[in-house]
């Protein structure tokens, strides 16, 4: 609607309420949530009480000698136990999970690799089901009927009913779809930067192995919540506990990212430097 | 028997809603206006349309989300109150403007804004004492309109973890409908159209029949829907969803080719609260004085100019364009519903769901349009009938049964629009406020006395975080700072309540003081949010 997002400041009162909201729970836990067929998003706790147990069984300096990974289990079906890990920061305390496949079910869980490979688990995530993102393979029909006194449920009956082959008029509708879809996206008006939400796909070469790969960047880091932030001159909004992350496309070749922080009064100021090489070597096979 | 003419059916689905704003603390506030606008502009214009067409006889079907949020501001006695000193300050405008008018080029549009006030207070206080619900209710007790329901607080559910949640936001929600219309919901509108495959099965429980979802809700379905988009289907549970035509849609929504774009219309973006000499205009502006948009425009959209070259609106000739609109959208659904009909052999339904507020406040000619629509669909042709979605499941009982896709209406067709940088920090501490809330209702199942009243409050304060719209706003970055302000309100309120609830030292105060500002369901029972009622309620309607 038409706010122009201003608060009416004249006669406000002090409101006790406006204070930020709490760092932390003192829990150690994980949550998974579903974003589209390819995306979910994690967010997680740990405390400084399972850390401290984690390097008396580990020892001390186990955080840093250990890798930090999710662990993304495919659940689909009881006897599965595919997984793949995916690099992070403990610290990031929350991480946007790119998976290949929809239309299954995920489960997360935060912990450490050791250098031989055994994986400790701190904290696991409840489970989510992707959507499919696709016009299903089913084509047996099956038939409901409602009683119209609307309360009670008929049983489910195999009405066979004439009309065109259901496949047909689905692919037909998807296509329809897509094509509006991609006419009027509301893209622009929402404003959202469009990240590229697509897993890579296999070429469409007819070679029987293959491998694609590629690999993004996330930025993060924490400061004051008043604090004014750039990274690489672009002014970077903050979250209201003073966290934030951006996301970058990362090509072959040099990518220098000055971090700036000034305190709110301007009197104070922090940066940090970060740059990264990529160099993308493929066979050519 | 006429009945039997048609080939198919067209369902009108408008989603009314706003997020509950409402600000005892402040003596103006500015995004209260959002509700008065979109009063004046759409539900106080659609009432209008619904009871010329009554009077005309003229019957028509159309189908209404009124979300708990808005029936709780249209029925709260403080905006009542705004509302009145709201309209009668633009109705003192227009008076003014009539007069500074005359003999000019704007004389017609001034009179019209006179004329729109003067319906508005007329119906607002003659035919519905301040109750605008009592203006529905009686047009769905004469069988025209559908009012269905929504989640509490638009609660965006595929991003709730816990069951308790979604059943909350249910069941919240059908209670309030049956305090204000007398009977239950019988279809509700899931907030932003999205859907979580197993959630129907709380609406079932509640006596909802039917909900709507995006097209490709049913379209990736499983097994492949017969019909397509064009029937309903049953999900497992025996809930029916109806689902959203593009074709429609786009006609209206698209940008550059939707009807709201003709040169002939209003321009939004040229307001008298930016045109007016200052002086003369801030008697109407905010306290605060600053320039804003008032709701009154003199100008067309006009074609390609700057602000500055618009030419002056003759309503009029835009009223005659909304006709011709209207004409064009309804021969459209007769082709496309004779062509549907050959090729599914059978009669489809047609589904155009839309956000109320796009009629009128938006496109401001749209309640004209919808008005000439509905009596060019009665009086025109007999190709398409007008329906409910319970009129047609009654109708057609058998329908297939599919387990839909997750989906959402907003950009992309999942959850993005209300999951991304801009807003997942919300999720930790909206999760943790809604376990919190699970814990207590179950470990205090008779409460009274003033930690009933405080759980009840915890129950509010929850929902109100649970609102789709603050993480929506946040995407869009319109009135960001006042959504996440909102969000961490309400957030910091439970946890307030929930340390003195835990600690036993409730502050009688401090309580009171939350439930003034925060007077939304004051029904409300806190156990609603307890793990035996959601349990009980899935087990109950799983039979």
């Amino acid at each position: 609607m038409t706010s122009s997002g201003q608060l009416n400041n004249k006669n406000q009162q002090p409101d006790s309420d406006y204070k930020s909201l709490p760092e932390s729970y003192g829990n150690t836990e994980a949550a998974l949530l579903p974003r589209d067929p390819n995306w979910m998003f994690i967010y997680w706790e740990i405390t400084d009480n399972s850390k401290a147990n984690l390097a008396k069984e580990h020892g001390h300096d186990i955080f840093e000698k250990a890798r930090h990974v999710v662990r993304v289990y495919d659940v689909t079906s009881a006897d599965s136990s595919k997984y793949f890990d995916i690099p992070v920061m403990i610290d990031a305390r929350n991480w946007y999970i790119s998976v290949q496949d929809g239309g299954r079910a995920y489960c997360c869980e935060v912990g450490l690799v050791l250098p031989d490979g055994r994986f400790i688990g701190i904290v696991k995530t409840n489970t989510v089901n992707l959507p499919t993102g696709r016009v299903s393979e089913v084509t047996d029909e099956k038939w409901m009927s409602v009683s119209s006194d609307f309360d009670k449920l008929l049983q489910i009956s195999g009405v066979e009913h004439i009309g065109k082959g259901s496949g047909e008029v689905a692919r037909s509708l998807a296509q329809r779809w897509e094509m509006l879809r991609s006419v009027f996206s509301r893209a622009e008006a929402w404003g959202v930067s469009s990240l590229s939400s697509h897993a890579p796909a296999r070429p469409a070469a007819e070679k029987k192995f293959w491998l694609v790969a590629d690999c993004e960047l996330i930025l993060y880091g924490a400061t004051e919540p008043d604090a004014l932030v750039t990274v690489a001159g672009r002014k970077v909004a903050l979250n209201p506990d003073g966290t934030f992350s951006m996301r970058f496309a990362l090509p072959d070749g040099n990518m220098d990212l000055p971090i700036k922080a000034l305190s709110r009064d301007e009197a104070d100021s922090r940066q940090i430097e970060i740059k990264v090489i990529r160099t993308t070597k493929n066979d050519g096979k | 028997m006429m009945e039997n003419k048609e080939k198919g059916y067209f369902a009108l689905v408008l989603h009314a809603h706003l997020p509950f704003i409402r600000h005892p603390e402040y003596d103006d506030f500015l995004e209260e206006d959002w509700y008065f606008e979109a009063m004046c502009e759409t539900y106080i214009p659609l009432l209008d349309i619904y009871e010329r067409l009554t009077g005309e006889n003229t019957d028509f079907r159309v189908t209404m989300s009124l979300t708990p949020p808005l029936c709780n501001m249209m029925t709260d006695d403080l905006l009542r109150e705004r509302f009145r000193r709201y309209y009668n300050q633009r109705l003192e405008l227009a008076e003014k403007e009539v007069i500074r008018n005359r003999n000019t080029q704007f004389y017609e549009v001034a009179k019209m804004y006179e004329r729109k006030f003067r319906r508005i207070r007329e119906l607002y206080e003659d035919y519905y004492h301040g109750n605008i619900l009592d203006g529905f209710k009686k047009f769905q007790d004469m069988g025209k309109l559908e009012i269905i329901t929504c989640g509490a607080t638009h609660g965006f559910l595929p991003l709730e973890i816990r069951k308790e949640a979604v059943y909350a936001q249910i069941k919240i929600a059908a209670d309030d409908y049956k305090l204000r219309f007398g009977r239950g919901p019988r279809g509700i509108w899931l907030a932003e159209c999205a859907y979580n495959p197993g959630d129907e099965i709380y609406l079932k429980a509640n006596g909802i029949r039917y909900f709507f979802l995006e097209t490709h809700g049913i379209i990736y379905g499983s097994p492949r829907p017969r019909y397509g988009v064009y029937a309903p289907v049953y999900c497992p549970s025996g809930v029916a969803a109806f689902s959203r035509d593009m074709e429609s849609a786009h006609q209206v929504w698209s940008a550059e080719m939707g009807y709201p774009g003709d040169h002939r219309y209003r321009e939004f973006y040229r307001d008298l609260g930016y045109d007016l000499e200052y002086e003369y205009v801030k008697p109407y502006l905010h306290q605060d004085g600053v320039r804003r948009n008032i709701g009154m425009k003199y100008y067309k959209i006009t074609g390609k100019v700057g602000l500055n070259a618009k030419a002056p609106y003759n309503p009029g000739e835009a009223r005659e364009m909304a006709a011709s609109h209207a004409g064009n959208f309804m021969f459209n659904r007769e082709r496309q519903i004779e062509h549907l009909n050959g090729f599914l052999g059978r009669k489809p339904i047609v589904v155009s769901m839309y956000d109320a507020e796009l009629y009128g406040h938006w496109w401001y000619e749209g309640p004209d349009f919808l008005e000439f629509l509905f009596k060019k669909l009665h009086y025109d042709q007999k190709t398409v009938k007008m329906i409910t979605p319970s009129e047609y499941l009654e109708r057609h009982p058998d329908n297939q049964m599919i387990q839909p896709s997750m989906s959402s209406w907003g950009d992309k067709g999942y959850n993005e629009v209300w999951l991304n940088a801009s807003n997942d920090w919300m999720y930790r501490h909206l999760h943790k406020a809604v376990e919190r809330m699970v814990d207590m209702a179950n470990r205090f199942p008779n409460a009274d006395g003033i930690l009933k009243r405080a759980l009840n409050q915890c129950a509010r304060e929850v929902v109100l975080g649970m609102s789709s719209d603050w993480a929506f706003l946040m995407t869009v970055g319109t009135a960001k700072t006042y959504s996440t302000k909102r969000f961490i309100e309400h957030t910091n309120r439970f946890i307030g309540l929930y340390e003195q609830i835990m600690g036993n030292r409730i502050e009688e105060k401090y309580l009171a003081d939350i439930e003034w500002r925060d007077n939304i369901f004051s029904h409300v029972d806190y156990r609603v949010f307890s793990t035996g009622a959601q349990e009980r309620a899935a087990a109950g309607a799983r039979q």
